[in-house]
Order: structure tokens, then C-alpha cells, then sequence
């Protein structure tokens, strides 16, 4: 039998990170603080066998600082800013060995306040986290980050678009709605694993990735190098939905790599999985004003969004958060601030919807009390208002190629809305792809077809394939002709990242760049880049917030036992703008992935932080969905449209979910403010609906 | 996370298992199906020295129905349990508990002694069956003993076995006319209960036993007295709930806290004495959460 077309992954002949291994390899652990917040007095590394080598604070304090959007990470932490901060690591000849000599460290704490909510992190007299954590110089395409000197602000993003006083002064209607969301867990299969390896003062990394370039740029300034002489190779990741974004394990790896003169390799487990790198939770108050007619005039948006111990990309989701919360909307007069706050917790970064998810659950069930105010349809309040081709966003940009009202009108269509709302609920949402941002790529000629140079990083989502496709498109030959080797910095040009649901659509332009060069200059070889120029002022939030628009819609349907308040999700369908579908199958599996994730944040999952340690960090008191939990008509489509060009689709179907399902609940009466939705939050909103006599429909 | 040599010993029969129990006592780490323990061991919550599987002990995975009586060997896999046509048949509540326990991979491989050692109190099987008079039997080199349920099962992981005994099996009285098991979930389908009722009707006994609430399955004789003979109506169902409810001293867990959890044993255990009134229609496949006969797989 031929095993023509037999997925590697099925197989297991796919080679992830977690299988790289170097000649002499050593491996690491690490030693972690208990404490959320601890001066490191000392680390007695006395008992650990002789065998091992020992990463000491000693050994890293003429490193420099690293950290994509703020310089505020060291390779190890002193002092401990959560429980699970890596204060020591170990290597040793094998991983058990390593991990029982990492028991044997001892560290001399000296515990200090410490603080486990953003809201409360901002307040006066909070337990302050980093003192002088300077803005990072490094991340070429980084956001402008506007920390708050002497507080635990380590961004802070607003838009002023009109003058929100003077539009509330017009409004008829207003409502003011405070949201939460918890923080969750990207819980991929393949843990973190990297494996890093010296030779001549140059270093080499093989790490699963989503950002070989960033890694290597603050690699490069840790350890004081030319970025030429730091080498990341990404193999593909066992999934990653943002977990595996900027440092994470690579910094340590390789500090200790540097001491033991020999390749260390970390695979983390899957308790450490939940103190390396989640979702963040925000606080989200929304005041919204219309006028009778329903008709926006004012929108107000305060985010309190908890990046945890180290900032990360925190500034760049608390952004995103801000003006996703805006919605898909002509709204002439806006306002919003959205602060990036330290907390004790473990880092928040980025998470596949990248802070859409916070708002639009904020913005989208308040967008129904307003309805119910005003007394008309949810579906005809927004249509209403939707942003439409031509019409200026918030951010003062105008919009292109908007699709809004087909992704919502197809969202309610799917499950009867205009026949009977009862029981059913909608979410349209806006989401931008990381602006500004450049891709390159090359193409080159080989013996049976092509070989494409790309740092489009793969994690399943099939990025290897869609290059496949558009390249076999544009090369008039077949898939299978079309070699893509793993991201390797040394050989693929520059690329920003594979995030924000933006490789296919810019690497693709490229690769078409790419195919003309190869084209029209006989060497063999082709080079294609595309530069996409804006970005957001962040202190008045005008500018261009993204090159290209992320457009989609969600629809729910419920049924709730009120006597113990758990839901069941008969319907849920989601609808979203793929422009030009490029691999219909990855593009219908990405939709498919976007909501199972939803369902799990809109329901079940909830990182439990208590007193900062993580109580749940594992998949048995963590709760994921299960094939088992997915509605009976679970459905949904890739809106197209002729001549369109390619749109990123990867994220988009995940951040309307909650919102949906949480207006089906408000159809019934049942006001649900904060994520998940437990079936205690929906049996209190019983409660509520009962003592405020509202009525059901 | 284990670190240095593990011992696995793995005895082809039951007198050299119980040989070896009772030589290295709470030494050694049982193995059943391992669904638990590895957790346990993957968290690094436990670094046992030594295991001492019984996966190759002969005889422990037989389910037989004898007398009117069932018997579930120590080994049987949660599937075996569900998929048994004597279980299914005779003892329907129970094939449906096992039935509901986290996924197909799990009940694959997770046995009926592993669940009722472990003590855990989220776990199915326990209340059904506690609610069913089960006893288990409980053997070491010099003898056998029997216990029930609510002996087996003293607090948190913890059980009367003793340091010299295993648990060899599980013995079923003959089935009341009608017995049904009630798994709420507050969480996913694949979650562990966030309350758990069995109840049965044995002539003119109730009998009702509330899991997943407390660190052991919760009954409280006194009130099943008081509904002796009684139809199970509305009204009873509801005052036995109520009762249930207020005597339970709820835990709380990530599946609910400790208010919500006396709320849903009110509501669960009504639901619970009023399907006991109803009769299954003969073959019909039981909604999840219901009573009765499981459909086929």
C-alpha cells in the first residue's frame, strides 16, 4: 500500500520541537518560586550532584533585560513576581535527573505583598511589581507602550474620537455595564520545548515558535550578540493558539547551554504549561448611548486588562481590546481607556482572539440591554449601525471591503433569529491583524519543483499547506512539487510573526511578489516582500489600526434548566469573512477550532488563582471542552466574495461565541455579566431575573 | 515527575499478589487501571517506591450474575461494567453509572476496584453503589471480609483497607424493582459530577445516596425511613430533597460552590425519587442524566 497523502501527524512521523535532540545534549529544569511575590535572599545549589550544572543568579547578572513590548524580564527572576517564576534551573544528563536536582536547590525567600487583580493593582497603595521597566527599543515593529511611572501601568491605550460629552448630551438611552472574563489556558498538546546549543560564541535555538525573528532580536540583546549570531530554527508546533509567542523557556536554555558548554533542551510539563504564559482576564465597564431611533451617539470603554507578572505583549492585547471593544460600529463620539496592569499572576500574552474576546463579550451583551431599553430587535439595533465600505472607524480610518452585515444577517439566519428570538442570541465583532507588519519570502528553483523560504511558522494550522496551494497556483505546478522547510533565521527572510491570523494573507502577497521575481530575472531565485505601513497613536488612538479587517458573527441558541441554571447549547453557528478561501478545508477547520475554543471560554474554562497559585493547572480540574459538549447543530461558513483578496480567518470565530450564547440567555432574561458562564452565574441570574421582576421577552 | 528506580511487581495470581501486599503493605502503590494514579503520579503528588500492578492477576476482571446476584471482579473496566448484558439487564442504574464516567478512552481502561480504593468523592460509581447495598469484599492472605459502601469509604482518598488487604471485588445484592442514577454536571459531559444521586426502591424501602458533596456519599436513613411506603410523588420527591438538602454539609470545588451544591441535591435528589415512580419503557435508551436502561453503545 502507498501512504500517498498520509498525514505525518497521523503517522507520527512529524518531528516537533519536543523530538529535537543534539549530540551531548543535557537537560534542563527549572526551579520555580512558590511565592507570588519574594525577594530571592539566596540559592544554596550545595546538594545538587556534582554532575549537574547549576544556573545561579550569579550566572545571569551581566545579562541584559529582554521582553517584546517592555524590557521587564531577566533570565531569572529576582525578585519572584508569581508562583512559578523561574529563579534557578538545572542541567543534567537526563530529564528525571534534572528535575530530581532541581528538588534539591534551596532558595531563601523573603515573601512582599502582593496582588492578584488588575482593578486592585491600579489602586492606591497596591504592592508595586516593577520599578523601572523601560519601554522596548528592540521589537521593530513594536507598539508605542505608554506605561504610567510608579504604578503597576505598564501600558496604557485611548482613543478620542469626537467629544463623548457632548454625544451622551444627545443620547435618549444610556447604559452603563460592567463585564469580566477569566484567565484561561492555551493548553496546547505539545508542551514548550526548546533546545539551545553554543559553538564559537554564536547561538542556535530550535524552539517551537511563533516568533523566530522577535526571539532572536531580544536573544541577541540578552546575551549581547549580533542578531546574526543568534540562529532560531522553528520546527512545527503540536498546537500553540499563542502560547509559544516571544521568550519563553529559549532565554534559560540557552544561559545554561552558555554555562555547561554543551546543548540543553527543556520540554516543560503540562503543570508548568499553566505558569508560562495565559490568557489575560479583564474588567470591562461599557456606557453606550443612543438615541430613540436607536441610533449610536456615544460610546465609553474603561479595560482593566491583567498582563500578569511581566508585560510581554500585554500593551499590544490591551490595545487590540480597546478598539475591538468599539465594535463593528459608526459611533460619532468615543472614548476609550484600556490599561496593560501588572499582577502576581503568571504572564498573560497573546491567546488566539488577542483581547477581541474581553471586549466584544463587553461591548456585544451590552449592546442587547441597550436593545431591550430601546425596545427594538438586537438584530435591527445593529444593523442599524454597522460600519458599512467607506465609513470612518474610530480610529479615524475608513473602512474597506467591510462585510459586517452579511457575516451578522447570516449568523441570524442560521438559526431562525427573525422567526422567533427567543432563546437565541448574536455577536458581530471587528478584529485587527498586527499593524504595521512586513513578510518576506523566497522562492527557488529545485529539481522536481520549488522550494519556498518562509518564517510562516506552522502549529497546525496549515501554513505549510495554504503556501503549497498559493504557490502551486501561481508556480502552474502541483502542491506536492512545493518543499517548505521549517523557519530557520539564518535562511528564511525577515517576517514579523506568524500571529494575528496574518500569514496567508500577507505571506501570500509576497510569495506572488516572490513568483514575479523568479519570473523576470532568470537566477533561479525570487525575493517577494510586503510592508504594510500604520499603527495607532496610543494616546488618542488614531492612525490605522489594522491594514486589513477580521470580520465575523456568531448566533446561539439555548435551553436553560432553571432549577439548577446549566445551559445547553442546541445551536450555535458562526459566519465569517474569508474574502478569497484559499484552502477550504483548513479555512472550514479553523472556524471549526475557533469555536470549540469559544464554547470552552464562554463555559468552562477558568484558570482558579485564588491566592496566586494556579489551583487547576491540569487538565482533569481545568476544564476543556469535549467532543461530547458540542451542540447538537454545530455550524459554520466562510462568507466570500468575488475578486476579493485573501483574509485571515485563523482567530475569528472564537471571540463572538461567549456573546452569543450570552444574549441567548438575555432573550430569556437571564443577564450573565461575567466569563464563563457557569451554571451557579446562570442559576443567580435566575435569582436576579425573579427579584427584578423583568420580564422574560 | 517520579525520580529513582520504581519497583513494578506484576503477580500472575491472586495469592502471590496478596503475598506481596501483605509483605510490603502500604509500601506498595495498588495499580489497577492506572486512570488516577497516574495523574497522581504526574503531578508528582505521590513518589511511590514501589507498584504492585494486578493487571496480570488472573480471575479479577470477571463480572458474573450467580443466585440473583452480581459480582464484579476488582479489574473489570468501567466498559466491561456498562457493556455487560447481565449489568445492563438486571442492574440497569449501575450499567448507566459506569456508563457516564469521564470518556470512552478513560472507562476503557479505569476498574471497579481502582474507583471505590481511591475513595475519591467525585467519583460515579460509589453512590449507585451504596444505593444498590453493594458490599467489598475485602481479602488478605488469612481472610476475607466484607464491607459496605459506606465503611469502605471513611473521608478524602482514605478507606478502611487495611495494610495487608486488597480489594478483590464488589458483590451486588438482586436488583430492587427500581433503581436510577442521576449525574449532574455543572461542567462538561466528560466532568466528574458536581452532584451525583442514586436512589432505588427495594419493596417498600427508599433508598437514597447523594455523591460528589461531601468527602463521602451522603445518606441519611432517617429520611428514606420516613418515606417508607410512601408513593413517590411530587410531594414526597420534593420533602425527601429538601431533607437531603439540608442535612448535606456541601463542599465546594470548582464545579460549584457550597450554597449551589444544597440547591442542586434539593432539585437532583426530587428528580431523582420521581423517577422512581416512572417505568422505563422496556428498551428504551435512557436520556443522559436519567434513569434507567442504557441503549445500545
Amino acid at each position: 500500500m502507498i501512504a500517498v497523502g498520509v498525514d505525518p501527524r497521523v503517522t507520527g512521523a512529524q518531528r516537533y520541537s519536543v523530538d529535537v535532540e543534539r549530540e551531548g545534549m543535557l537537560h534542563a529544569a527549572f526551579v520555580r518560586s512558590p511565592h507570588a511575590h519574594a525577594e530571592v535572599r539566596e540559592v544554596d545549589a550545595s546538594a545538587v550532584p556534582a554532575e549537574c550544572v547549576v544556573l545561579v543568579p550569579e550566572d545571569v547578572a551581566g545579562l541584559g533585560p529582554c521582553g517584546c513590548q517592555a524590557r521587564d524580564q531577566h533570565v531569572l527572576a529576582g525578585p519572584a513576581r508569581y508562583a512559578g517564576d523561574v529563579v534557578a534551573a538545572v542541567a543534567a544528563p537526563t530529564r528525571e535527573a534534572a528535575r530530581a536536582a532541581a528538588r534539591l536547590v534551596e532558595v531563601d525567600y523573603e515573601e512582599r505583598p502582593a496582588v492578584f487583580d488588575a482593578v486592585a493593582a491600579v489602586a492606591p497603595g497596591a504592592p508595586l511589581l516593577h520599578a523601572d521597566a523601560a519601554a522596548s527599543a528592540q521589537d521593530a515593529v513594536s507598539i508605542g507602550v505608554r506605561p504610567l511611572a510608579g504604578t503597576n501601568v505598564c501600558h496604557r491605550f485611548q482613543i478620542h474620537h469626537g467629544d463623548v460629552a457632548a454625544g451622551f448630551a444627545e443620547a435618549d438611552v444610556v447604559v452603563e455595564e460592567a463585564f469580566r472574563t477569566a484567565g484561561a489556558a492555551h493548553a496546547p498538546m505539545e508542551p514548550h520545548a526548546a533546545l539551545a546549543e553554543w559553538e564559537d560564541g554564536r547561538l542556535t535555538v530550535w524552539t517551537g515558535t511563533q516568533t523566530p525573528f522577535n526571539t532572536r532580536t531580544d536573544l541577541a540583546g540578552l546575551f549581547g550578540l549580533a542578531e546574526e549570531d543568534v540562529r532560531i530554527v522553528a520546527p512545527p508546533m503540536g498546537g500553540s493558539f499563542g502560547a509559544k509567542t516571544f521568550v519563553r523557556t529559549e532565554a534559560v536554555v540557552a544561559a545554561l547551554a552558555r554555562k555547561a558548554g554543551r546543548p540543553v533542551k527543556v520540554v516543560l510539563d503540562r503543570t508548568e504549561e499553566f505558569v508560562t504564559l495565559n490568557r489575560h482576564p479583564a474588567t470591562i465597564r461599557v456606557r453606550i448611548g443612543a438615541r430613540r431611533d436607536g441610533t449610536l451617539v456615544a460610546k465609553e470603554l474603561d479595560c482593566w486588562v491583567d498582563t500578569g507578572a511581566y508585560a510581554d505583549c500585554g500593551p499590544g492585547v490591551a490595545t487590540k481590546l480597546g478598539y475591538a471593544g468599539v465594535g463593528p460600529y459608526r459611533i460619532p463620539h468615543v472614548r476609550v481607556d484600556s490599561l496593560a496592569v501588572y499582577t502576581n499572576l503568571p504572564p498573560n500574552g497573546a491567546y488566539r482572539g488577542y483581547g477581541a474576546m474581553q471586549s466584544v463579550w463587553a461591548s456585544e451583551r451590552t449592546m442587547d440591554v441597550l436593545a431591550d431599553r430601546l425596545g427594538v430587535s438586537p438584530l435591527e439595533l445593529r444593523r442599524r449601525n454597522l460600519l458599512h465600505d467607506g465609513d470612518r472607524f474610530a480610529t479615524g480610518e475608513v473602512m474597506h471591503d467591510v462585510q459586517f452585515e452579511r457575516c451578522l444577517q447570516a449568523a441570524a439566519d442560521a438559526v431562525g433569529y427573525e422567526d422567533d428570538p427567543r432563546g437565541k442570541g448574536l455577536c458581530v465583532l471587528l478584529k485587527g491583524m498586527q499593524t504595521p507588519s512586513r513578510a518576506a519570502i523566497v522562492v527557488e528553483r529545485t529539481p522536481v519543483g520549488f522550494l519556498l523560504r518562509s518564517a510562516g511558522c506552522e502549529m497546525g494550522q496549515g501554513v505549510r499547506q495554504s503556501l503549497r496551494l498559493q504557490g502551486a497556483a501561481l508556480l502552474d505546478c502541483e502542491p506536492g512539487q512545493i518543499e517548505v522547510p521549517d523557519p530557520d533565521t539564518d535562511t528564511t527572510p525577515y517576517d514579523t510573526r506568524t500571529t494575528s491570523s496574518r500569514t496567508t494573507h500577507m505571506m501570500g502577497r509576497a510569495l506572488a511578489e516572490a513568483v514575479a521575481d523568479l519570473r523576470s530575472n532568470g537566477a533561479g531565485r525570487g525575493f517577494g516582500e510586503i510592508v504594510n505601513e500604520g499603527g495607532l497613536d496610543p494616546d488618542t488612538g488614531q492612525g490605522v489600526a489594522s491594514t486589513h479587517w477580521h470580520q465575523g458573527a456568531a448566533a446561539a441558541r439555548v435551553a436553560v434548566d432553571e432549577e439548577t441554571g446549566k445551559v445547553t447549547i442546541r445551536d450555535l453557528h458562526a459566519a465569517v469573512y474569508a474574502g478569497r478561501v484559499v484552502h477550504r478545508e483548513g479555512a472550514e477547520l479553523q472556524n471549526e477550532g475557533s469555536m470549540v475554543m469559544g464554547l470552552g471560554t464562554a463555559m468552562f474554562e477558568a484558570l482558579d488563582v485564588g491566592e496566586g497559585q494556579i489551583a487547576n493547572a491540569n487538565l482533569s480540574d481545568y476544564n476543556l471542552p469535549a467532543l461530547g459538549d458540542l451542540p447538537a447543530r454545530f455550524t459554520h461558513e466562510l462568507v466570500e466574495r468575488e475578486g476579493a483578496e485573501v483574509h485571515g480567518l485563523g482567530e475569528t470565530a472564537l471571540p463572538p461565541v461567549p456573546a452569543a450564547i450570552g444574549n441567548a440567555l438575555y432573550s430569556l432574561g437571564l443577564d450573565v455579566r461575567e466569563l464563563p458562564i457557569t451554571a451557579e452565574r446562570v442559576l443567580d441570574a435566575v435569582d436576579g431575573r425573579e427579584g427584578a421582576g423583568k420580564a422574560a421577552a | 515527575m517520579s525520580t529513582g528506580p520504581v519497583s513494578w511487581e506484576a503477580p500472575a495470581t491472586l495469592d502471590e499478589a496478596l503475598a506481596l501486599r501483605a509483605r510490603h503493605g502500604d509500601e506498595a502503590t495498588v495499580v489497577a487501571g492506572g486512570t488516577f494514579l497516574g495523574i497522581l503520579l504526574n503531578q508528582g503528588f505521590i513518589r511511590p517506591v514501589r507498584l504492585l500492578s494486578l493487571g496480570r492477576v488472573a480471575g479479577l476482571r470477571e463480572i458474573e450474575v450467580a443466585g440473583g446476584e452480581l459480582r464484579l471482579g476488582a479489574m473489570a473496566t468501567h466498559r466491561n461494567v456498562e457493556r455487560h448484558p447481565g449489568v445492563r439487564e438486571g442492574w440497569p442504574a449501575i450499567a448507566h453509572a459506569f456508563s457516564v464516567v469521564a470518556s470512552r478512552r478513560v472507562r476503557n481502561q479505569a476498574t471497579v476496584g481502582g474507583v471505590l480504593a481511591d475513595a475519591d468523592y467525585a467519583s460515579d460509581p460509589p453512590a449507585v453503589l451504596a444505593a444498590h447495598d453493594a458490599r467489598v469484599v475485602l481479602r488478605s492472605p488469612a481472610a476475607e471480609r466484607e464491607v459496605r459502601i459506606s465503611e469502605l469509604i471513611r473521608g478524602y482518598y482514605e478507606t478502611c483497607i487495611a495494610s495487608e488487604e486488597l480489594l478483590v471485588g464488589v458483590r451486588v445484592p438482586p436488583a430492587p424493582q427500581r433503581a436510577v442514577y442521576r449525574k449532574f454536571r455543572s461542567r462538561s459531559r466528560e466532568d466528574r459530577p458536581c452532584v451525583a444521586v442514586a436512589a432505588a426502591r427495594a419493596g417498600d424501602e427508599l433508598r437514597v445516596v447523594v455523591g460528589a458533596v461531601a468527602q463521602t456519599p451522603q445518606a441519611f436513613p432517617e429520611v428514606c425511613a420516613a418515606a417508607a411506603g410512601r408513593r413517590p410523588d411530587r410531594a414526597l420527591a420534593e420533602e425527601v430533597g429538601r431533607r437531603y438538602a439540608e442535612r448535606i454539609e456541601p463542599l465546594a470545588d470548582a464545579r460549584g460552590s457550597a450554597a449551589y451544591r444544597r440547591r442542586v441535591t434539593a432539585v437532583e435528589v426530587r428528580r431523582a425519587v420521581e423517577a422512581l415512580a416512572e417505568e422505563a419503557p422496556d428498551g428504551a435508551r435512557a436520556a443522559d442524566g436519567r434513569a434507567g436502561r442504557e441503549g445500545r453503545p
